[in-house]
This record gives structure tokens, C-alpha cells and sequence, in this order.
């Protein structure tokens, strides 16, 4: 039958149409599947992030320097803004309470996004203000009654208590609590943590769902750190900075102190600086932390590496005798030194005296390899590993240079033509504080959880033992004679003992020329010298006035170390009179000149005193502390027994030249000499009779005509 | 004498129609717990209750049309006609508005949507229509008295506007048409002349500014379907969002009531005219295609019904009923994978719906009754 047959058709059609159905199913559910399914989760879940509370940054006695507190920021959901049918009268009361362009607000809570941020880290007032509006009546009246739409979500933010204390050294997190500089940055692993996250399930109006599922992945809040830096010791660096600012008006100022037996920096400070709780607000350069990023050339705060690797090597004993001539001839050109002359001198005279010919000779006796063994095992030309972001290498002249021509090994050996950061200094200087073992540098010396418990401790590390002990207790012993009686003496401490260096250098300005008027000053010291507990930098760049290291620097540095040393109930050692309670006696030194060794040893013994002989003579030729200085029982004397220079017969002596030196020196040098002498007059010597270089006889007297000036000078190079 | 019709009856049924037709509404009843979670608490109303109550009512129904041979209503084609065209009337007269179409009637607490309904009637009339013209049907011309015939309740149900029902009329009248003998060649290019004549009119739309009997957002519910993510919170919604529960099922589904799709009402219209998605997320491909499965027997067994029946206007009736419902289960279907535009039609006897599923159960009766009835020795 021909309906059958047609039926026959329309069954076919039927299959063909069902088997479509079919295979676009298989193609959806198969082919497509993945990728829906993604987008099924996708549309479900809305994911709000839970930032974790980053860690809280401690100083070293646990005292906060930086916290994290909750503030509300507040975003939109626009779908429901644009169903509430309110935008204009949202966008109008949202902007009067944040105070912000109505017209903006408009346009972001009615954008076609499912989230926008209206604030984040909206001030309290006018938090609590917009959370007030916010909230519905009932649930019945949420289209038309309070905000709809728009939300609020507790953020952590970063706060600084301190404000700009150590800001140098924090650095500073930004608006997502991410790490950008500083402390914060390095270790921003470690203190953010790990953000949680709320997945809400959310239906088609973008309302979440009564009992909807819901994931919670709590954040893990990010671990605390305790830092070496003690907050007393950085209040006191800072005040004597800001000091700086005030008196000198540098273009910037700095400081370093450091605790030389482990390498840990106790304080760290910059001028200027900035608020860390307003960082957008500052320029970038009051942001960086030039302790650390910027190489200068320090000029004779240096030369205590040359004369540590001079010293250690043997190439130099403190009772060489030296003649500066007011310049120093280096292949073809002529090195001045800082003042007109300074005549004869020992060595250990030529480093209070911060001689530039003694240094250059000195250097030059080295020779570029051993030079350079020292710079290298010093730590220059690398960075020093501490655990802040933008660390600097420095700058070295090559050593192939160096070996061209003497003139860099000389400049370098007082302290110009290599650049190095402040850190490396001060790190090189507690090697020599530390019995010559350099240490790295640490900022950070324990990480704890938020329950306090210790997750990781950062030991001191010993990089490497750069000169013998002995070296580095003669480098101390030296130190604290230019600060007792050499150029360092407004460095001087009643009742520690300092060991220090000034340093005055020209500024190299761009094009890598030196400036004439533009210098960095700077002091490098320890104190106390026998057991050093804090190493300490100042560089002031290019303040006004007066640039002298020994006038802008070392004031800072002495009331760092006077109120640092007491905060760190280091007893006052040298007068006994202000110490009530001080079990160890002290004595007053008597003097050893010209006693036999075996003599002064046995005195040294019945005051109690420990003696370390230097030369293979037989008498006492100089010794340090010097005669009348006060020492405590137990400490170390120091007798060198080979002196005069070679040549000079026994029964007379050259006569030296004491310009420049003050009542100390004149006192020892002339005590080394066997020379009496006559002062007039106080400050440093301007004149003496007889003239220098005459030839007298022992026990002669000589007349010195002293008048205060101003100590210390830059090293002018070359003609 | 009575009892005796009735065994007699009972013994001629297709009883695999039967179980088929059962075994879908039990598998809606299960899918439509799960769609109508969300509503049924918003409403406070049990909708698997109410559907079940329709279903029962629907085979009461079922059993009433079987009561009467078919062939007997052959005499009433005009009073049928007539009876639609006043069907139709009256919506547009008494029925109230609901999501932009005026289809329902109230009557007491319930609605009543006439449409579906007339689809019934309309199978019953057309063949009527047809039966004198079963082999005369090889020209355009031959065509138009039919065209005409449709037309009417067709323009009525545009008005409402119901363009889905609508386009349910104009299946049912290209397959009774194909089964009295049509050219296929001839359907085929009026279908195809059809689509392409609706795409050169909405492109000349868009290009040339013309003018469409269409609201815009029907339009948009064709231009959704080129593209969904030209507008995908709008128009383009239904189509992402279903095609995202189809495929998110995957082979085993993600279990019965757990389709995020579903649950969270991300789905438009989940328990009537979607629910073909709330099964393919929560039941997976398994699922879908078991559903069709039983599609594919019922519609068998329709096709196999209509061969056997005893005159050609039992077969055309047959093949109206089966047209009606492939129509429904490809146009439903279709839509919620990509396949057909978004228009709102239920899938038979799984959507939430006592009209649809009324009518439903009646035209299954029909098609029961041509089966029945096929042996007239038997009566």
C-alpha cells in the first residue's frame, strides 16, 4: 500500500531527526563537556579572596615595627546595583560618605563586571558610616531599603607604629599587602603567608544561597620576624642623624652599627627617609637605602684596610719610621698629603695622623697582590649577602689597572678611586674588631609563627678569617690612639675606650672627576676596643659648611656609641670614679720607656696587667695605652721594644716635627724619643723650636706652641 | 455487554506504547522533583504532586478517547474546525497575559491553555481534511486548500503570540501532508524556502532596516542562537546556560539533584520548558539518552500503529500525533543543546504542565485508539 511506503518516509525523517538529537547531545556532553563543565563551576562559584594578616616585623627584644590591622574596603556587585533599578541614589550616597566624583562611582557600581572595588582600606569614620548604610532593614526590603549591592570585606593593612623609624630598613608593603621594599620584600614569603579563600556559590541573581556549598580555605597568616636591629639603638642613630640634618644640612646622611662578634646590625638609618605608612607620598630616592645601594669613595676611613693587610703581612710595624714631606711622589706625579707636612713619623703616628704619604708607602709596599688579597678578603667589590633588596657590589679598580701604573694602588691605599657601600665598610672594619674574622651582615635573626613559635634561627656566619688576631687587636689598639690622640678625637668617650677613623672625601661627581666643593665625611669606629660591642659608620654627603669627617661624623658617632654602650649596660672602663659598683679595679699606667722587657713585664704583672711584646729588643721603646692612661685590671698592654729608626745613633735623635699633633701625641712621640718637652697653648702643635730635622741629644728639651684648629683634611690627589 | 468492550479493549492495547509512555512520566516525575527544589519552596507548591495529579487525570482521559472508535469522529470535521477556531478566539478574548503571551483561560483556581488542546483537535480535523485528498497532493496548488485550513488557527495562535505552538501546527501539517502524499521534494523546498526566507528577512533586518512581524525579543532569541555571546546576559543567556548544564553532565550526570545548573538557577524555566537540561546535568548523557530512547519507541511504536491501522484517516492520525510529539521532543530538545532556536515548548509528558500534559495524554489516546481499533472484527 502506498501510505505504508509513505509512512515508511515519514518514519525515516522521525529517525533521522532523533539521531541529530543524538549525536549534537554526544558533541555537547562529550566533545564540548570539559570545558562547560568549567564553565558551570565558573558561574557557581564567586571566589573572595581572604588576604592572610602578614606577619608582624619585631626588633630584636620583640618590640613591633610593623603590624597588620583590619580595615573594610568596600566593593560592588553592579548586577545587583543595576536590580535594585537605585544606581543614581547608590552612587549618590556612597560618594558623599567617601567623599568621591559621584559620576565615577556611578559608572564603576553599574560596570559590566560581577565585582568591582569602590575603596580599599576605606579610614574608620567613614567606614562605619557607609556600613550603616549599607545594611538592610530585613531581607524583605533589601531592594529597597539600604544599599544593595554593595558589600564591604575586612582587608589587612600594613601599619608601621613607628612610623618612619628604621623605614629605610622595612621598606614598605602596598595596597594588596605584597612586599615592595625592604625587609618586606626580601621576605615577603615569609610574612604574607598564604591567602585563603571563601568560594561562595552563587545562583543566577548573583545573591549567595541560603545553604549553599561553600568552600572555605582558611588563610595561613604569615610568620613573624625578628630583627637584629635593636629599636633603642636605632631611635638613637636616627635622633643623631636628624642632629646632622639640622646642624650640617647634608644632601644626605647615614649610619651603620653593628654587633662585630656576630655581624648583626643593631641599627641602620637614613637621611632622608620616609613614612612607610604614606610611601606614595615621598619620592622614590628618600625610599632607597644608599647603606646599602650606593658605593662612595670613603677616602681614610679606608685606611684601615690598607694598614690591616700591611700589619698582617708584616710589611709594616707600628714603630717604622716614616717623613712626610707634605706630598709623596708616586711615578710622575706628586700625591699631597692633607696638611703641609707632617716630618718624621712613626707608623702608628702616620695613621693618627692619617698621613697620606705613610698610607701610600704603605701601600706601595704591599704591592697590587697582597693589596688586593685584602681588599677581596675584606669583602669589597662583593656584595656582603645581607638580606635586603639592592644590595651593591661596589666598584674596584681592576686589578689589571692597578698594575699599570702605582698611582691607583696609592690613591686606593688612602681610600679614593675604589667605591664601596657603607655596609662593606663597617662589615670590613668588625672583621678587625672581631679578631680579623668577617662575618656576614644580618638583618633578620628569627622567623617565628603567629603562636610564637621559633621556625627558623639565622646563626652568625663566619665568612672567613681575613687577618690573624694579633693583626686585628694592633689594628684596634691603633684605632683607639686616633681617637685618643689623633685625628679622631671628637670622636673621644670619657670612660670607653674608641677606637676610630675619620674619613673626608671629595666627592666624584658625574663625568668621574673629583668635586671641589662638594665632600663626604664620615666616621668608622669601635667601641670598647678590647671587647667591641658595636661597630659604627656615619657618612654625611656633602653637607655645609664644614665637611671634615672629625666635625660632622664623629660627634654622631660618640653620643651613638655613649648611649649605645650604656643602653647595652657596657660598663665604662677608663674612669673608675664614675662607676659605682665596678668590681675590677682599674690603674692608672705607669710608664715603661726604657725599662728591659723582662722589667716591664714583671710591673705590668704586679699592676695586673697582661703585656704583649712587639719587636725582638730589649727595652721598651713605646708602648700603648699610653702612660697615665687607666686600664682595668686584666687588659693588655702593648710594649714595642725596636725603635729608633734605623741610622739615628743612640745618643741623639732627629728632631721631629710636631706640627699638627696634639698634647697626646706630642706626649708619646716625644716620650719614644726621649725628648723632653715644653707646651704653651692647647689644641694642636703650630710651632715648635728646635726646627725639625736637627740633630739633638737625647733628653733634650723642646718647645711646642700649640693652638686649637680644625682638625683632619680631604686627600687632594695629584697635582 | 459493556464489561465485555471493555476486556476487549484491554486485551488490543499496545502495551509497550503503554509501558513507554508510563515509564517517561514516571522518569519526569523524578526529574521534575529535583527541577521544581528552588520553586517549591518559593511557591509552596508541590509541583510533582500536581503533575501527577494531571498525569492521572491525563489517563483518564487517555482512556475515555478509547472508549470510541476513532472513526466515527470522521463525520464531525467541521464542528471540530469550528470548535478550534472558538477555542482560539476565546484566549484572545478571556485569557490573561503570562510572559508576554496571552494563552491561558482561568477557570476556577486552575489555567487553561487551549493551545494544547487544539493541537489534538487540529490532528483530528486536518485528516478529516485530508482523507478525500490523499493522493491529490502533487502541486503547490494542490497544497493551498490545506494551507489555508492551518492557517486560520495558525494566525490565531500568532497573535497571542505563541510562535512555538504555532510552529507545532505547522509540523503536524507537513507530516500528515507527507503521509497523504505529498511530494517529499515539494515539502522539503517549502520547508527549506521557509528558513531561508526567515533568514533573508533577518538579515535584511539588521542590513536594511526592513520590517518584521516578529518582537524584538524573539528576534533576539534567533539572533541568540547564531551567536550566544553577542549578548550572553540577555538573549544569549537560555542558550549558554543550558548548553553549560547539558555538557557539564557528562556521562553519569552529577547525580540526581546535585546539577549546580540546576540548583542554583542558573536554568530558565527549569521544570517546564528547560527540563530537558536538569535531566542531562543531574543524569548525564546516560540519562538523555534513555529519555530519547523511549522517545524513539513510542514514536516506533506510532509509526507502527500507523501502518496498521484500517483506513487512511486512522493513519493520518496516527502520523499527526507522532508529528506533534517529534516536533515537541526535537524543537525542546534541540534547543537546549544548540540545535533549534530558543521558543518555548514543553517536552511531552516531562515538562511541568497540566494543559500540555492533558493534551498529551488525549493525542496518545488517539494514537491508542487507532491501535485498537485497527481489527474491526474485533468490534
Amino acid at each position: 500500500m502506498e501510505m505504508r511506503k509513505r509512512i515508511g518516509i515519514v518514519f525515516f525523517g522521525v529517525a533521522v531527526a532523533l539521531v541529530a538529537l543524538a549525536i549534537r547531545l554526544v558533541w555537547v556532553q562529550f566533545v564540548m563537556g570539559e570545558e562547560l563543565r568549567q564553565k558551570a563551576y565558573a558561574t557557581r562559584f564567586r571566589n573572595i579572596e581572604v588576604k592572610a594578616k602578614r606577619g608582624i616585623i619585631y626588633d630584636a627584644k620583640g618590640r613591633p615595627l610593623a603590624i597588620s590591622v583590619s580595615t573594610d574596603s568596600f566593593y560592588a556587585i553592579p548586577a545587583e546595583v543595576k536590580r535594585s533599578k537605585r544606581e543614581k541614589e547608590i552612587a549618590e550616597q556612597v560618594s558623599k560618605v567617601l567623599g568621591l566624583d559621584q559620576e565615577k562611582i556611578l559608572e564603576l557600581i553599574t560596570k559590566r563586571q560581577a565585582f568591582v572595588w569602590i575603596q580599599r582600606h576605606t579610614p574608620e569614620e567613614k567606614a562605619k558610616a557607609l556600613k550603616s548604610l549599607t545594611l538592610p532593614a530585613t531581607k524583605e526590603f533589601r531592594e529597597t531599603k539600604g544599599l544593595p549591592g554593595i558589600k564591604y570585606v575586612e582587608e589587612p593593612e600594613r601599619f608601621y607604629p613607628k612610623g618612619k623609624l628604621l623605614a629605610n630598613v622595612l621598606g614598605f608593603a602596598g595596597i594588596d599587602n605584597q612586599g615592595l621594599e625592604g625587609i618586606e620584600k626580601t621576605y615577603d614569603k615569609v610574612l604574607s603567608g598564604i591567602s585563603g579563600t571563601i568560594m561562595v556559590e552563587f545562583d543566577n541573581k548573583g545573591q549567595e544561597i541560603p545553604d549553599a556549598l561553600q568552600k572555605y580555605i582558611p588563610p595561613q597568616d604569615g610568620n613573624s620576624i625578628y630583627l637584629t636591629i635593636d629599636e633603642t639603638i636605632q631611635y638613637i642613630v636616627e635622633r643623631e642623624l636628624d642632629e646632622i640634618m639640622k646642624l650640617r644640612n647634608p644632601k644626605k646622611a647615614g649610619a651603620i652599627v653593628m654587633d662585630p662578634q656576630t655581624g648583626r646590625i643593631l641599627a641602620m638609618a637614613m637621611r632622608n627617609t620616609f613614612d612607610p605608612n604614606d610611601y606614595s607620598n615621598y619620592e622614590q630616592s628618600n625610599r632607597r637605602n644608599s647603606l646599602i645601594s650606593d658605593a662612595y669613595e670613603p677616602g681614610s676611613t679606608f685606611k684601615t684596610v690598607t694598614m690591616s693587610g700591611a700589619l698582617d703581612e708584616g710589611i709594616v710595624k707600628l714603630t717604622d719610621r716614616f717623613y712626610c714631606g707634605g706630598f709623596i711622589q708616586v711615578g710622575n706625579r706628586k700625591v699631597r698629603c692633607w696638611k703641609s707636612s707632617h716630618g718624621s713619623q712613626s707608623f702608628i703616628e702616620g695613621v693618627q695622623n692619617s698621613c697620606n704619604p705613610v698610607f701610600i708607602t704603605v701601600g706601595l709596599r704591599e704591592g697590587v697582590d697582597v693589596f688586593y688579597r685584602y681588599l677581596e678578603g675584606f669583602g669589597f667589590g662583593k656584595k656582603t649577602g645581607i638580606e635586603l633588596p639592592g644590595e651593591f657590589t661596589g666598584i674596584l679598580v681592576s686589578k689589571k689597572l692597578a698594575k699599570e701604573a702605582d698611582i691607583y694602588l696609592a690613591t686606593m691605599a688612602m681610600g679614593q678611586a675604589n667605591a664601596v657601600t657603607p655596609l662593606q665598610l663597617v662589615t670590613a672594619c668588625a672583621a678587625m674588631a672581631n679578631e680579623g674574622k668577617l662575618m656576614k651582615p644580618q638583618i633578620v635573626q628569627e622567623i617565628r609563627d603567629r603562636e610564637g613559635n621559633l621556625v627558623k634561627t639565622i646563626e652568625p656566619e663566619v665568612v672567613r678569617q681575613v687577618i690573624a688576631p694579633e693583626t686585628a687587636r694592633q689594628v684596634m689598639s691603633i684605632l683607639e690612639s686616633v681617637v685618643s690622640e689623633g685625628t679622631g678625637k671628637n670622636a673621644y668617650l670619657e670612660g670607653y675606650r674608641v677606637g676610630g677613623k675619620t674619613g673626608t672625601a671629595q666627592k666624584v661627581i658625574p663625568g668621574g672627576r673629583y668635586s671641589t666643593s662638594e665632600y663626604i665625611g664620615s666616621f668608622l669606629g669601635v667601641a670598647p676596643v678590647n671587647d667591641p660591642r658595636m661597630v659604627c659608620l656615619v657618612v654625611v654627603d656633602s653637607p655645609q659648611g664644614v665637611y671634615y669627617g672629625g666635625q660632622v661624623a664623629a660627634p654622631a658617632f660618640k653620643n651613638i656609641m655613649r648611649d649605645g654602650l650604656r643602653y647595652l649596660q657596657v660598663q665604662a672602663q677608663i674612669n673608675p670614679e664614675k662607676i659605682t659598683g665596678n668590681k675590677q679595679k682599674t690603674r692608672e699606667l705607669p710608664s715603661l720607656l726604657g725599662m728591659d722587657i723582662s722589667k716591664a713585664i714583671k710591673v705590668l704583672s704586679n699592676y695586673k696587667l697582661k703585656a704583649e711584646v712587639v719587636g725582638k729588643g730589649t727595652t721598651v721603646k713605646a708602648q700603648l695605652p699610653l702612660a697615665g692612661t687607666k686600664v682595668v685590671e686584666d687588659s693588655k698592654v702593648v710594649l714595642y721594644s725596636s725603635i729608633p729608626a734605623k741610622g739615628a745613633e743612640p745618643e741623639t735623635v732627629v728632631v721631629p716635627d710636631f706640627t699638627g699633633k696634639n698634647m697626646a701625641e706630642v706626649k708619646e712621640l716625644a716620650g719614644m724619643l726621649n725628648l723632653n718637652f715644653e707646651i704653651q697653648g692647647s689644641g694642636e702643635v703650630v710651632r715648635q723650636e728646635p726646627e725639625p730635622g736637627k740633630q739633638i741629644p737625647l733628653g733634650s728639651k723642646i718647645s711646642i706652641y700649640m693652638e686649637s684648629r680644625v682638625e683632619d683634611a680631604l686627600q687632594p690627589i695629584g697635582p | 455487554m459493556k464489561f465485555m468492550r471493555l476486556s476487549k479493549i484491554a486485551k488490543s492495547l499496545d502495551y509497550v506504547l503503554l509501558g513507554v509512555v508510563v515509564l517517561i512520566l514516571v522518569m519526569g516525575f523524578f526529574v521534575l522533583q529535583s527541577a521544581t527544589v528552588n520553586a517549591s519552596a518559593k511557591y509552596n507548591v508541590n509541583f510533582v504532586l500536581r503533575q501527577a495529579v494531571w498525569a492521572g487525570i491525563g489517563l483518564g482521559a487517555f482512556c475515555c478517547v478509547l472508549l470510541v472508535d476513532y472513526s466515527k469522529v470522521s463525520k464531525y470535521g467541521v464542528p471540530i474546525y469550528a470548535l478550534n477556531i472558538l477555542l482560539l478566539v476565546a484566549t484572545l478574548i478571556y485569557g490573561v497575559e503570562t510572559k508576554g503571551s496571552q494563552a491561558w483561560i482561568p477557570i476556577g483556581s486552575f489555567r487553561f491553555q487551549p493551545a494544547e488542546v487544539v493541537k489534538v483537535l487540529l490532528i483530528l480535523g486536518l485528516g478529516q481534511f485530508l482523507v478525500p485528498r490523499v493522493g491529490k497532493l502533487n502541486t503547490f496548488k494542490d497544497l493551498i486548500p490545506v494551507f489555508i485550513y492551518v492557517a486560520i488557527p495558525l494566525g490565531l495562535i500568532l497573535l497571542q503570540p505563541d510562535l512555538g505552538t504555532g510552529l507545532v501546527y505547522v509540523a503536524i501539517m507537513f507530516g500528515m501532508l507527507l503521509a497523504a502524499g505529498a511530494s517529499p521534494l515539494l515539502l522539503s523546498l517549502l520547508i527549506g524556502g521557509g528558513i531561508g526566507s526567515v533568514s533573508v528577512a533577518v538579515f535584511g533586518h539588521y542590513a536594511w532596516g526592513w520590517w518584521l512581524p516578529l518582537k524584538n525579543y524573539q528576534l533576539n532569541r534567533l539572533i541568540a542562537f547564531i551567536d550566544p555571546m553577542l549578548d550572553p546576559l540577555e538573549a544569549g543567556w537560555n542558550v549558554i546556560q543550558s548548553q553549560i548544564a547539558v555538557g557539564s553532565g557528562g556521562l553519569w550526570g552529577k547525580g540526581w539533584g546535585m546539577g549546580s545548573q540546576n540548583i542554583n538557577n542558573f536554568l530558565p524555566e527549569q521544570w517546564t520548558d528547560f527540563i530537558f537540561c536538569v535531566l542531562a546535568e543531574e543524569w548525564g548523557f546516560i540519562g538523555a539518552v534513555l529519555l530519547l530512547g523511549l522517545f524513539f519507541i513510542l514514536i516506533y511504536r506510532g509509526i507502527r500503529i500507523a501502518r496498521k491501522a484500517k483506513d487512511t484517516y486512522g493513519a493520518l492520525i496516527a502520523v499527526g500525533v507522532i508529528s506533534m510529539i517529534v516536533f515537541h521532543v526535537m524543537q525542546n530538545i534541540g534547543m537546549t543543546i544548540g540545535l533549534m532556536p530558543i521558543t518555548g515548548i514543553p517536552l511531552p509528558l516531562v515538562s511541568y504542565g497540566g494543559s500540555s500534559l492533558l493534551a498529551n495524554m488525549i493525542a496518545l489516546g488517539l494514537l491508542m485508539n487507532v491501535y485498537v481499533y485497527h481489527d474491526e472484527r474485533l468490534f
